[in-house]
């Protein structure tokens, strides 16, 4: 068992009339060397369900146990640490820092990590060639384009071979042809063994996933491992949609 | 994170940020200079006012004594004796009479009553102790000699400025003037007073340029020769030289003493002024004035504060995105709060170093504009205002980098 969480809850404003339950007790497995799209509307609580399994955000109530390790009782530091070396994320927004060039962008968890300069060569330059962005690695995120950016997101996401990817979205900036490359790409990586959650809207993106979880209002309410008829579902919706 | 890796990253982030740094880096510039600039300004000033007073003379006793009817003493001759005494206060004394009805000329110049004030000399009869009262040095020749107090010797020495319009180029010495028709050797030219840059041209614009050249057009003669000069009326003013202003006080009490014993009530009049009184209110005028300046130049140092604060909170969002993303992707706490201190450090410690550099260049213009003297910051005000505008910078550049960097990583990503 890879992640763990059980009874998770996330309120804003509790006890007040604004009370928003954003997630509202969430209970969830997932194995190493899964590829999970989880899915829902926009507000469902998606975005605060991954932010919570990559350590972004901490739970109001509930227990999340990742990798046998009891991440509500972690330090700040010791969260830091999960982030760098067991979590590497993708934004829906890219998040890449403007000041700093793709290389640099790239290299900033290595930094974090205190891998030596040399080896750390080795590793992004590994990473941008995996993303066919090693051309560009000085280029900053002004002179690229969306689709660019989102690759040296993953570049940077994937540099230090962190056992999970975390992809919020991934492609929802990103024309389609675009979006099926990164999408590919998160394959590959799922197919090296690296366990992959993806949170999208997307019915067509979700539908390649080994995996489908349903969640809406705060609650999950379909998870394919648990009902087949989920995947055949998603699958018409997104042709359907399509 | 190593240090070194800390001080890449925030060489980076300056570079990688140069509008953003610059715009910075102006407010320390400016807050610096400024202060520099001010306080160098009312240093200047005190250091013009203290040249002026010290050359009005310093130490100085202004006496005023005559007799109405003939009280059978030598006024002159008691109180030199009286100074001798108390000589332990006193450095000498002269005679200080001006004279009114004196024309001088040489050739076909003259100079005297004829001519506007701004413009005449003033002439005085001395001992040969006036130029040592008077805070005189000569340039040329000798000055008057108890001899020729003595022999009533026909001499005079001639201040800078007179010296400078009868003769020009030609030496003065043992140039025979003629002085209410009588033939004057000339035996001295005393050194200028002004401090070399006063001129002599008599639209002076400044009063105190004017007062300046004042002291340097005085003519002086042997005090005896009051009996050819003044209608035989002898000296009613002296100046007395003591040793220090402490002293001047002291010994301005004992000659006010000495002299109203000497010279009965309803046969004269004594009067004892002590330059040091008039100086002291000049002090209380300039401290006064400093505190302005340095009032001015606190609020200068709070406005290139603010100026700092301005740009730093102004890009908070920007860096708290930042810092979300750094986080997210796995900063620590003490990394980014170590970067962002090296940050705002070299940004502050350049630009402090750029204002300091301003700041001299502007002191020395404004020294020489203002003062025509090489007007240097003093190395207090320099060290002080370059501290306070890094501490400025620095906690203004930190607090909210400290202040993003304790928020979870998602709440400073939402940032925008």
């Amino acid at each position: 068992m890879l992640i763990d969480i059980k009874n998770v809850y996330k309120i804003y404003n509790e006890g007040l009339e604004s009370e928003v339950r954003a997630l509202d007790g969430v209970t969830l497995r997932i194995d190493r060397g899964e590829f999970v799209a989880i899915i829902g509307a926009s507000g469902s609580g998606k975005s605060t369900l991954m932010n919570i399994l990559g350590c972004l955000d901490v739970p109001s109530y509930g227990d999340y146990v990742l990798d046998g390790t009891d991440v509500t009782e972690l330090t700040d530091r010791e969260l830091a640490r999960i982030r760098n070396r067991e979590i590497g994320f993708i934004f829906q927004g890219y998040n890449l820092i403007s000041a700093l060039n793709a290389y640099e962008n790239v290299e900033l968890p290595l930094i974090y990590q205190g891998v030596s300069i040399l080896k750390r060569e080795d590793l992004v330059m590994e990473a941008l060639e995996r993303v066919n962005m090693a051309d560009r690695a000085r280029h900053r995120p002004s002179e690229m384009s969306g689709g660019q950016q989102q690759r040296v997101a993953i570049a940077r996401a994937i540099a230090a071979h962190p056992p999970i990817i975390m992809a919020d979205e991934p492609t929802g900036a990103l024309d389609s042809r675009t979006g099926k490359h990164v999408l590919e790409i998160l394959h590959t990586l799922h197919d090296e063994g690296t366990t992959v959650i993806l949170i999208t809207h997307d019915n067509t993106i979700a539908s390649t996933a080994e995996r489908i979880v349903r969640i809406s209002d705060g609650q999950i309410v379909a998870d394919s491992k648990d009902d087949d008829r989920l995947q055949a579902e998603v699958a018409r919706e997104g042709g359907a949609g399509s | 994170m190593k240090l070194t890796q800390a001080l890449k990253m925030a060489a980076k982030s300056i570079s990688g940020n140069k509008g953003r740094s610059a715009l910075t880096m102006l407010g320390v510039i400016i807050g610096l200079a400024a202060v520099i600039i001010l306080v160098s300004y009312a240093q200047g000033q005190n250091k013009a006012m203290e040249a002026y007073y010290e050359s009005l003379g310093e130490n100085t006793i202004t006496v005023y004594a005559s007799a109405y009817r003939d009280i059978g003493v030598d006024i002159a001759q008691e109180l030199s004796n009286y100074c001798q005494q108390i000589s332990e206060y006193v450095e000498g004394v002269t005679p200080n009479a001006q004279l009114w009805n004196i024309n001088l000329s040489y050739g076909v110049q003259t100079l005297g009553q004829d001519q506007d004030y701004d413009t005449r000399p003033t002439f005085y009869l001395g001992s040969d102790q006036f130029a040592l009262c008077n805070n005189y040095s000569l340039m040329k020749g000798r000055d008057i000699s108890y001899m020729d107090i003595q022999r009533l010797n026909q001499v005079c020495v001639l201040g800078a400025a007179v010296a400078d319009t009868l003769f020009g180029m030609v030496d003065p010495l043992d140039k025979t003037v003629t002085v209410n028709g009588k033939p004057f050797t000339v035996i001295g030219v005393y050194r200028p007073k002004g401090n070399g840059t006063t001129t002599y041209n008599e639209e002076g614009t400044n009063w105190q340029e004017v007062e300046m050249s004042r002291m340097d057009r005085i003519v002086v003669f042997p005090y005896s020769l009051s009996r050819i000069l003044n209608d035989n009326q002898s000296s009613d003013q002296y100046t007395v030289k003591a040793k220090d202003s402490k002293s001047a006080k002291l010994a301005a009490t004992y000659i006010k003493t000495f002299l109203q014993g000497l010279i009965p009530e309803d046969s004269g009049w004594v009067d004892v002024y002590n330059e040091g009184v008039y100086q002291e209110e000049q002090g209380e005028a300039n401290k006064l004035q400093q505190y302005f300046l340095g009032g001015i130049a606190a609020i200068s140092l709070v406005v290139g504060g603010v100026g700092i604060m301005n740009i730093m909170l102004v890009t908070v969002t920007e860096r708290t995105r930042e810092i979300g993303i750094r986080k997210a992707i796995g900063a620590e706490r003490r990394s980014i709060i170590t970067q962002f201190l090296i940050e705002a450090a070299m940004i502050c410690g350049i630009g402090g170093i750029i204002g300091i550099i301003v700041g001299y260049l502007g002191t020395l213009i404004v020294g020489k504009l203002a003062f025509d003297i090489v007007l240097i910051p003093g190395a207090g005000i320099t060290a002080g205002a370059f501290a306070i505008s890094v501490a400025l910078g620095l906690i203004f550049g930190m607090y909210p980098a400290a202040k993003a960097s304790r928020l979870q990583p998602v709440e400073a990503l939402r940032a925008d």
